[in-house]
């Protein structure tokens, strides 16, 4: 694979660069007083940070709904954000037209609920810091692909600490064009390497009863997901979800329940809904407030559905969500 | 159907396409052949019309068993929404799997004039499900 090799204070400039036109902006990271936070560029970079080791919410989570034509936005995010950004492009919620999309190649994370002082934004520091698994997230820990391998270009990091930059697309190789230096063949073992494959997720109700008891229906879990984008939410109405009289006609129905009702109903009918496009990114355990091991659930689900039609959330923009496609001959022992 | 005491007989659904699983009941219905009491059919347009979310409805609400039954693959009325059907099932029975409930969904083709098909179909379904619940009540 071809890329460029980036010198110190490249991205920096090019973005910078980038930047100077009116109708551009850049959506990346940005050093804080405390800590590192999203932050939407517009004319200058100002305290930019090319990685986040601290995870609050997923950034696609912005973006949909963005149909502007004539402006250029630029994602420099984490390969989860531009993995559930292409899952977004291929739902039609984001015309992909004006996004150029960047990975980077992301070291783990840890949770903004427990914010550590002592976490460093440098990349090279990141690798020592991130060392033993049980530093970051679990969703982290056991993330599919951390690499940054998807969207428009990556920005990868080799064993040796230099960063490179390499174009997926048509539209990364004009970014990347624009940055000094010639191309060379970039080394093809990088410093973060593909993941593991994690065991099949298998539980029972008993299980899922008891880590779910402490829910509260909230439902941030559910808007603070970036690929849960339906406007009209099946839980927003009485049907799946009764309340005021609705509620007391069903308990006169059924008999006794408890409070609040439904539960499994609205997390069970969640997994699946997001089952082929979710990215295992974890933004829904951060947002519970009863800390809820969500990303269990949501990650081992959706592998296990994806896994069914060797399927993998936004690996790729040709691909087709498997739900809106199908195959004559195909999947034959579905039927009983 | 004869009612043995002391077990609580299964209710299951099932969510049959108008073009052929319910017209297969409609037809066993007029040929006087009988299903179990337990099973209740609800007509969908299409069974791709189904999704996945009536199904855990269901069971999340009390089923024992939920079955979605439409055309056979390629005789669809509206050309193609069995072949989705296929598709959104196989993936809910992975998750059911995954939750150890595989059992309490099953998926079948029954074409309008199969009505022996359906007949027998729906009452292996329930005949498992009240084996399965029987189990789970001595142990």
């Amino acid at each position: 694979m071809k890329g460029k090799k980036l010198k110190s204070g490249e991205i920096e400039n090019a973005l910078n660069q980038f930047l100077k036109d009116e109708q551009h902006l850049v959506l990346g990271f940005k050093k804080g007083e405390s800590g590192v936070s999203h932050q939407l560029f517009k004319g200058a970079l100002d305290h930019y940070s090319l990685v986040n080791p601290v995870f609050g919410s997923n950034a696609a989570l912005y973006l949909r709904r963005l149909f502007s034509k004539g402006l250029k936005v630029m994602l420099m995010l984490r390969p989860c954000e531009i993995r559930a950004y292409v899952e977004l492009v291929k739902l039609t919620q984001i015309e992909r037209e004006d996004v150029v999309a960047v990975s980077i190649d992301c070291f783990g994370t840890v949770s903004s609920k427990e914010k550590k002082d002592d976490v460093p934004v440098e990349a090279d520091k990141l690798t020592g810091y991130f060392k033993d698994k049980d530093s970051m997230r679990w969703a982290c820990s056991v993330c599919r692909e951390r690499r940054g391998v998807v969207g428009d270009a990556g920005v990868r990091i080799d064993k040796s600490g230099d960063f490179w930059m390499v174009p997926y697309t048509e539209k990364g190789e004009d970014l990347v064009s624009g940055i000094e230096g010639e191309f060379e063949e970039a080394p093809a073992d990088m410093l973060i390497a593909e993941s593991a494959k994690t065991d099949k997720f298998q539980v029972d109700m008993g299980t899922f009863n008891k880590d779910f008891e402490k829910c509260i229906m909230c439902m941030n879990c559910r808007d603070m997901c970036p690929v849960c984008y339906c406007i009209d939410c099946v839980f927003n109405g009485d049907e799946y979800l009764p309340k005021g009289d609705a509620l007391l006609n069903k308990v006169f129905r059924t008999g006794s329940t408890q409070m609040p009702r439904g539960k499994d109903l609205f997390h069970l009918i969640r997994m699946y809904h997001v089952s082929q496009t979710c990215v295992g990114c974890g933004a829904c355990e951060e947002a519970c407030p009863q800390g809820i091991p969500l990303t269990k659930y949501f990650k081992g689900v959706s592998e296990r559905l994806q896994g069914v039609f060797s399927y993998m959330s936004g690996r790729s923009f040709d691909e087709p969500i498997p739900y809106v496609t199908f195959l004559e001959d195909e999947l034959k022992d579905a039927m009983d | 159907m004869p009612e043995e005491t002391g077990n609580k007989n299964p209710e299951i659904v099932g969510f049959c396409c108008s073009y052929c699983t319910f017209k297969a009941s409609e037809m066993a219905g007029s040929l006087r052949m009988k299903y179990p009491e337990g099973i209740k059919v609800i007509e969908v347009p299409c069974s791709s019309r189904v999704d996945p979310a009536f199904i855990i409805k269901a069971i999340v609400e009390g089923a024992d068993g939920v079955f979605v039954s439409g055309c056979h693959p390629g005789d669809c009325h509206f050309i193609k929404g069995n072949f989705y059907t296929r598709r959104k099932i196989a993936a809910l029975k992975e998750m059911f799997d995954a939750f150890s409930m595989k059992d309490k969904l099953r998926l079948f083709w029954v074409s309008a004039s199969e009505a022996r098909r359906f007949i027998d179909k729906v009452t292996t379904f329930y005949n498992d499900i009240k084996e399965k619940n029987n189990e789970r009540e001595k142990a």
